[in-house]
This record gives C-alpha cells, sequence and structure tokens, in this order.
C-alpha cells in the first residue's frame, strides 16, 4: 500500500516536465482534493499523472462519461467544501460552460484548467487561442469569472495554485487557460510547496452539508439558480457584478515589457507573449522603440494599465493565435484611445518572434 | 555480425525518442542497416513523425506515420501502422521508440517476431530531474511496473539549465538504482551542448554517450 | 391560532403550503421521502438536489441543505458531492425528462458506476412546467402540446422504462424500484430500502415514482387517479426490479 501522505510536501526543486504533469503537480501542491476529468486531448497528462499521484497523496478522481458530468460533478464537489478541479479542452470546454455558468451565479469558486486546441469544431488537437472568448465570457451571463492567461511551464505551477486561493477568497469561478504547446512542451521548473514558501491557503469550506441539523441546530442552506422577475434576477445580477467589480483591482495581473518609452506596443496573451517579448528584446538590440503588453488576467482585464502604455505608443501590433478574440478585449478595454491597432492573427497556429519582428518592421 | 535489436522504454518525457535516433544513427554509422520504429501509442505530440523525412534522408529507414497521413491524430487515438507489427521481421537492427504508459514494455507484445532468437533488449531512460523518478526507491518501484528490462540509461538534465550537478546527481541515483535491480547502467547520455561537462565516464564510471538533439523540432 | 396540517417534520414550514398545484404528485413524493429519512435517522447528513422543471420547486421544501442544479444534471452534481465527501447521505431528484432524456447519460453512467447517491424521479409523463410536451415516458396515443395527435410511438418510440433499464444494468448490490403516488406506504418503505443501500455504502439506488400531473392532463380529481392508477401502471409496472440479496430465479434452466 502506498503511504498515505495527507499533508504533501513536494521536496522544492527544479525539474523537467511537460506542462500538463506541472498542472498535475501544482495541484497536489495546492492540496486539491479531488479532480473530475474525461478524456481529450491535449489535456490527457494532466489526468493521467493526477491518476498516478492522488492515492500516494490521499486524494480522489472520477473519471465521469463526459465534460457535462465532469464540469456539475466538480461543482458538487466544491459545493461539498472540498477543493475540487477539472481540465478540459476545446469542445470539452464548450460543454462545461453548462456547469461553470452555474458556477458564476451561484459563485462556487470551481477551479478548471483550460489546454486550447484548434477550433472551430473538432478542429486539431495541438494548439490554438481560440478558447478566449469561450473562456472569458462562455455562460449564457456576464462572464463573473477570473481567467488567468499563462505563458510557461512555471507559471502553471505557480498559477493553478493561485487559481484556487483566487477562487476561494472571492469565490467566483476561476480559469487557467494554457494550450496544447504549454500542455506538451518540456521545460525546467521548480516545484515546490506553497506552504513552505509562506504562501498561505485559503481554506475551503462546505455549502452544503455544513453539520449539525439543518431546521434545528440551524437554518437549512437552500441554493439555487432560477428566479422569478426580471427585477428580481437584475438584483442578484447586479449583485454579483458589483461584488466582481469591486474586487477587480486585487485581481488584475499584467507584464509590461519596455513600454516606457515605446513608440510601437505590441499586445499578447499567453505563450505568444513569450514571441513577443523575444521579438522585443531583438527588435531594441536593433535600434526599434519597442515594447509589449501582456495581460495575464483576462478576466479582470487590466484596461487601465494597458491604457496608459496604448496612450505613450504611436502604434498598437495585436498578436495571437486566433482571429481577434484578445483583440475584441483589448478595444473594449482602450476605447476612445486613438492609437492605431495593427494586427497579426494567427487561428490555430504557432507565432515565432520572426514573424513578430517582421510584421513590427511592416508597420 | 549478429543484428541488434533494442527498445527504449521510459516515464514521459524522459528522453526515449532521442536515445533511440541518436542509437540508431550510430549504428548506421557503423554501416549496419537500421531500422527505426515509432511505437509511441499514448502520445500524439512529439513522436518521431515529424523528423521521419530528416531521418530517412540520414539512410535511416524509419516506420512511423506521416503526420498528414492520418487525420484526427490525438482524437481517433493513436493508431498502429501495419507496418509496425511485421517491425521486428528485418534482416538489419531494429531500434523500437516506445511511449511511455502503464502498459510499459507491454507493447512490444503487438509485434511479430518476438519468439526469434535474436533477444530484444530493453532500456530504460532515465532523468531524475522528473519528479517521479527522481530517487533509487522511485526508480526502482518504476522499472518494476514495466516488465523485463535490461538496462538503465541515465539521461539527467534540465534542458537548457542543464549543469554538472544534475548529470552526476543522476549518474549516481541511476547506478544505485541499478545495482538494486541487479541490471546494467548502459550509459550517460548528454547533450551535445553540455558534452564539456563530462569526460568519457561519469562520476560513477558508466560510459558517457553524447547526444544530437533532433527532437526539439518533432512537436507534431 | 391556526392549526397546521400534519407534515413530515423534515417539511421546511416557513415555505409552506407549497407551490405545487392542487392535486399535484410531487408533494406526495416529498411526504413519502420525508418520512422515510425521519425514520432511518439521517436528516443530520442528507443533501437534496432537485433537477429543473416542477421538480425545482422542491428547492426550499426541507430542512436539508439543499441545492437546485440545471436541467438534467442534478445527478453528476450529487455525484461530486458523494465522491468529495462519502459521508453525507445524497439524494439526486427529477423529473421524467431530467431523467430519461436530457440527463439519461448521466443517470446511465451513474448507474454503471453503482454510485453511492439515491435517484428519485417522478414520472407524470409530461415535461409540466414549460406547458404540458411530450416527455420520455408519455404514453402510446397520449396528447401533449407536442403530440397534439397523440404520442406516435412509430415516430416518437415507446415510453421509456428506466427501472427496467437501470436494474439491467446495476450490479446486484443495487436497489431499483417504482412506486407510485397512490401507495404512500409501499413509496416510503422503498426510499428506506434505498436509502439504506446508501447507508451501508453499498451502492446505486433508483426509484422512479408514477405521480399524478391533472393540471396538464387537464384532469378531475377521479380522471386524475384513474389515469395514474389504470392507465399509467398498465405501461409502467409497480413493484421492486432490483433488490439486494435478492437472487433472481434462471427461468431458462
Amino acid at each position: 500500500m502506498a503511504e498515505k501522505n495527507l499533508e504533501p510536501i513536494i521536496k522544492e526543486r527544479r525539474v523537467f516536465i511537460t506542462g500538463n504533469e506541472a498542472v498535475a503537480w501544482a495541484g497536489v501542491a495546492a492540496r486539491a482534493d479531488i479532480m473530475y476529468g474525461y478524456p481529450i486531448t491535449p489535456q490527457n497528462e494532466i489526468m493521467h499523472y493526477w491518476t498516478r499521484l492522488a492515492p500516494k497523496y490521499g486524494k480522489g478522481f472520477l473519471q465521469t462519461e463526459d465534460e457535462i458530468s465532469a464540469g456539475f460533478a466538480t461543482v458538487g464537489g466544491v459545493l461539498a467544501g472540498k477543493r475540487a478541479f477539472t481540465a478540459t479542452s476545446g469542445p470539452g470546454n464548450i460543454l462545461m460552460q453548462d456547469s461553470m455558468s452555474m458556477a458564476e451565479m451561484m459563485r462556487i469558486p470551481t477551479v478548471m484548467i483550460i489546454t486550447q486546441r484548434g477550433g472551430p469544431s473538432t478542429a486539431t488537437v495541438i494548439y490554438s487561442q481560440q478558447e478566449t472568448t469561450l473562456t472569458c465570457f462562455g455562460g449564457n451571463g456576464e462572464g463573473i469569472r477570473i481567467v488567468y492567461s499563462t505563458a510557461s511551464h512555471q507559471e502553471l505551477f505557480d498559477y493553478t495554485i493561485k487559481a484556487f486561493n483566487t477562487a476561494w477568497k472571492y469565490r467566483f469561478p476561476t480559469f487557467v487557460l494554457g494550450d496544447g504547446y504549454q500542455s506538451k512542451m518540456r521545460e525546467s521548473l521548480t516545484i515546490y510547496d506553497p506552504v513552505e514558501r509562506g504562501i498561505e491557503l485559503v481554506p475551503a469550506e462546505p455549502f452544503l452539508g455544513k453539520g449539525g441539523v439543518a431546521g434545528l441546530d440551524r437554518p437549512p442552506v437552500h441554493l439555487r439558480n432560477t428566479y422569478n422577475m426580471e427585477d428580481e434576477l437584475y438584483e442578484v445580477v447586479r449583485e454579483l457584478v458589483d461584488a466582481y467589480n469591486a474586487v477587480a483591482h486585487e485581481i488584475v495581473e499584467y507584464r509590461e515589457m519596455e513600454t516606457e518609452d515605446a513608440e510601437i506596443l505590441i499586445v499578447a496573451h499567453g505563450i505568444v507573449s513569450r514571441a513577443a517579448e523575444g521579438a522585443v528584446a531583438r527588435l531594441r538590440k536593433d535600434g526599434y522603440k519597442v515594447g509589449s503588453f501582456r495581460p495575464i488576467t483576462l478576466r479582470p482585464f487590466p484596461a487601465e494599465q494597458l491604457r496608459k502604455c496604448a496612450d505613450r505608443a504611436e502604434k498598437m501590433l495585436v498578436v495571437e493565435s486566433a482571429e481577434g478574440q484578445l483583440k475584441k478585449l483589448v478595444t473594449d478595454a482602450i476605447y476612445g484611445s486613438t492609437t492605431p491597432i495593427e494586427t497579426l492573427f494567427r487561428p490555430g497556429e504557432s507565432i515565432t518572434v520572426e514573424e513578430i519582428i517582421s510584421a513590427v518592421k511592416g508597420l | 555480425m549478429d543484428k541488434l535489436r533494442e527498445a527504449y522504454v521510459g516515464e514521459y518525457a524522459s528522453g526515449k525518442s532521442e536515445i533511440a535516433i541518436n542509437r540508431a544513427l550510430e549504428l548506421h554509422r557503423q554501416g549496419r542497416k537500421v531500422r527505426l520504429v515509432d511505437l509511441d501509442l499514448v502520445e500524439p505530440f512529439y513522436t518521431l513523425r515529424p523528423i521521419k523525412k530528416e531521418l530517412e534522408d540520414k539512410g535511416l529507414e524509419v516506420i512511423a506515420w506521416n503526420t498528414g497521413e492520418i487525420i484526427g491524430l490525438g482524437e481517433t487515438g493513436t493508431l498502429l501502422k501495419p507496418e509496425m507489427k511485421w517491425a521486428l521481421k528485418y534482416g538489419g537492427d531494429v531500434i523500437l521508440d516506445i511511449g511511455y504508459g502503464v502498459k510499459g514494455v507491454k507493447v512490444i507484445n503487438l509485434l511479430e517476431g518476438l519468439e526469434d532468437e535474436r533477444p530484444l533488449k530493453v532500456y530504460a531512460v532515465i532523468n531524475v530531474a522528473r519528479p517521479m523518478t527522481s530517487t533509487v526507491e522511485e526508480i526502482v518501484e518504476y522499472i518494476s511496473t514495466l516488465g523485463k528490462v535490461d538496462g538503465l540509461i541515465n539521461n539527467s538534465h534540465l534542458g537548457e539549465e542543464t549543469d554538472e550537478e544534475i548529470i552526476n546527481e543522476g549518474a549516481y541515483i541511476v547506478t544505485k538504482a541499478a545495482e538494486k535491480l541487479n541490471t546494467p547502467v548502459i550509459a550517460t547520455t548528454v547533450a551535445r551542448e553540455f558534452a564539456h561537462l563530462v569526460g568519457d565516464k561519469d562520476c560513477m564510471g558508466n560510459p558517457v554517450k553524447i547526444l544530437e538533439l533532433h527532437m526539439k523540432k518533432a512537436f507534431w | 391560532m391556526a392549526v397546521l396540517p400534519p407534515m413530515p417534520k423534515l417539511w421546511y414550514r416557513e415555505t409552506k403550503p407549497h407551490k405545487f398545484c392542487p392535486g399535484c404528485g410531487h408533494p406526495l413524493v416529498l411526504k413519502a421521502l420525508a418520512y422515510a429519512i425521519e425514520e432511518l435517522g439521517i436528516e443530520d447528513r442528507t443533501i437534496f438536489g432537485c433537477d429543473i422543471g416542477c421538480s425545482l420547486l422542491a428547492w426550499d421544501f426541507f430542512n436539508l441543505d439543499t441545492v437546485q442544479t440545471h436541467h438534467g444534471r442534478t445527478t453528476p452534481v450529487m455525484v461530486g458531492i458523494k465522491r468529495a465527501r462519502p459521508e453525507l447521505i445524497c439524494i439526486a431528484y427529477m423529473g421524467d425528462g431530467g431523467g430519461y432524456a436530457i440527463g439519461s447519460q448521466h443517470l446511465v453512467n451513474a448507474a454503471v458506476r453503482n454510485e453511492n447517491i439515491m435517484v428519485v424521479l417522478a414520472n407524470n409523463t409530461v415535461y409540466a412546467m414549460t406547458g404540458g410536451q411530450m416527455a420520455p415516458t408519455t404514453l402510446p396515443n397520449q396528447k401533449t402540446e407536442t403530440t397534439p395527435y397523440g404520442r406516435d410511438p412509430e415516430k416518437t418510440g415507446n415510453p421509456t422504462l428506466g427501472p427496467e433499464m437501470v436494474a439491467a444494468i446495476t450490479p446486484d448490490t443495487a436497489y431499483v424500484a417504482r412506486g407510485t403516488v397512490a401507495k404512500l406506504g409501499q413509496l416510503k418503505s422503498f426510499f428506506k430500502k434505498g436509502l439504506q443501500r446508501q447507508i451501508e455504502g453499498k451502492g446505486f439506488s433508483f426509484i422512479e415514482v408514477l405521480s399524478g400531473c391533472p393540471t396538464n392532463w387537464r384532469t378531475n380529481a377521479e380522471e386524475t387517479w384513474n389515469f395514474l392508477e389504470n392507465e399509467m401502471t398498465r405501461y409502467f409496472k409497480v413493484g421492486e426490479f432490483k433488490v439486494p440479496g435478492q437472487v433472481k430465479e434462471d427461468k431458462n434452466e
């Protein structure tokens, strides 16, 4: 029998693994209790490695009948007061929006890892940034959710841990938006025990099954997502949106590179931002006044911060492996800015440093 | 001259394919006929497919799908190409690149000709920078799940951050694990870029083999 | 002082009188269920989940921690809770649409996996809350808003036989029955047997309940009970379909 190590201590060290493995290890590090999932490429190794690790750390796993079930079972796990998570991609991401919309309405702190693949439809299992809109606004509502877009294995590890904390602190469904490249690439990173690093883990608590006899020791908990009147719903949604907006400034994260005097500002997220930053470094050596802005949170979006950089620049270049999904977020954020926006869109295809350099030189 | 039959197995992203390719090319340089077979049935990424042509141009016979040849890899499953089933029936050396997975070496059960008089040697590739094979105990446990293994290869590295420490740590741990498993350490492998960090032998006296890296461009 | 009609202690007084239509079967199902829970003494750890459709009106019905989910998704939510907190007793409550149509994959797979939860499904042969459309359990020739000339099995198939199906796909430790609101004592005993399975950690229980919907059937009391007791039972046999420990005789021996 494997020893049940209920208080996992991951020895801090450099390791050489794939992004999907980094997520599974981060789940252990974040003291996640249970994962619910359904096979889909390129997400599979998150489950492969979670199921290898789970029994060693006394954790749970359930392979469900589809992504609808995996999403709702994750909702159930969280309602029961556990740090529950799921992971999916592409068509699975579509199916999980059903449950994530319930999580938005009821402020259920689910954690979901998305490994973007090509779309629309079944498309490819490889890579894209085409699930940006879906992940940010996939429900039949207002996108009351938090989305971290990672760019490296270290970030997959760091932000998966952070996602549990953010979710349970603010009580909004939280997403880690990766992609097939990040899932499958091999990179070195440091895995660590967040507790040993002094990172406080926000405790989970049950929504249901709170103990005592309901109706005798305490009132029963009755949770719903159905309402009758439009004004009644308006109040509910208003409250959700206000609560979200009130904490958005605490949640937003972004990264700037050489933006102070940048005449050309490249905007990219996720793994494409690595190419953007690589391009900035090389273009700067050649004397180009170029900078880059990377939203790390796509929901909430670092609008004010981007706007400041955009207003200083003479031109912007939005680069993404999708046909304008990031650009929609950008134009919404900087509405009124007169800085012209050029684009480099490659839906479903990777973008290299060289391609960005040549796009900048062609501006 | 006896024809060699070797299979390379190991944990996910441990470097099996890279080592299999280098071994095949090494044998080819010795003037031998070599066939390299992609038997990774779990992972649709980082396989021999994308560099099949390049390897064939170098003189190897490569049995692998062409990426464009089948639709929906990773969606339809990883398919066994009929030629793979007969891969061992060959007049030259055969190198099998076996993917990771809980079934370990059992994938060779899919091949015809195992009962042949020439033994199939199975070598396990270990990178101690991978957290599930980072200690002697973990390696011993892992190898015992694989089935028959004829030797270990220390391929410990940290990608671009590889240093002498990780190579030596790997050599030490893998050698200790091999002692417990009563199996030899075939080699320590080091990428060309880091060859200067070691000599002909690693710190435990195992032979060192230098790897030319081919898999970086083999994503899909 | 107003005198309260007799009702189970488990019924949450603040939300009574309930919102179900006069003559509706749901409150009868929920009464039998309440007594079963009380008699087993599991009020302190029972979680109730309800679906969309009329079953959602039960969202504040009990002195039980309750969650109302999405249409068809109550089963996976309760599975998720049970897997995360096995000490809780989880009951998924739904209608025929939620269990046999939009959520049928969840019912089938929870049953196959022998999930340690209880699913209670009220079968009233119609989609009631959306205005009386055809349900998977609508009887042949029965008129609904989407079968205005009567259900034609040639075109729309035959009514779903849920317990028969679940009995066929569950292991021997499961409990499967079909009760009716016309026999509340029997129904309560079915619920108790199902819950007992879960208490003992032995697996899945599924209880379909034949339930009246006079509002959508447009029937008076006599016609309602006639349809429920005579018409429906001709197609849907009441009784136990799988009882743990009861070995079925092989008639072909």
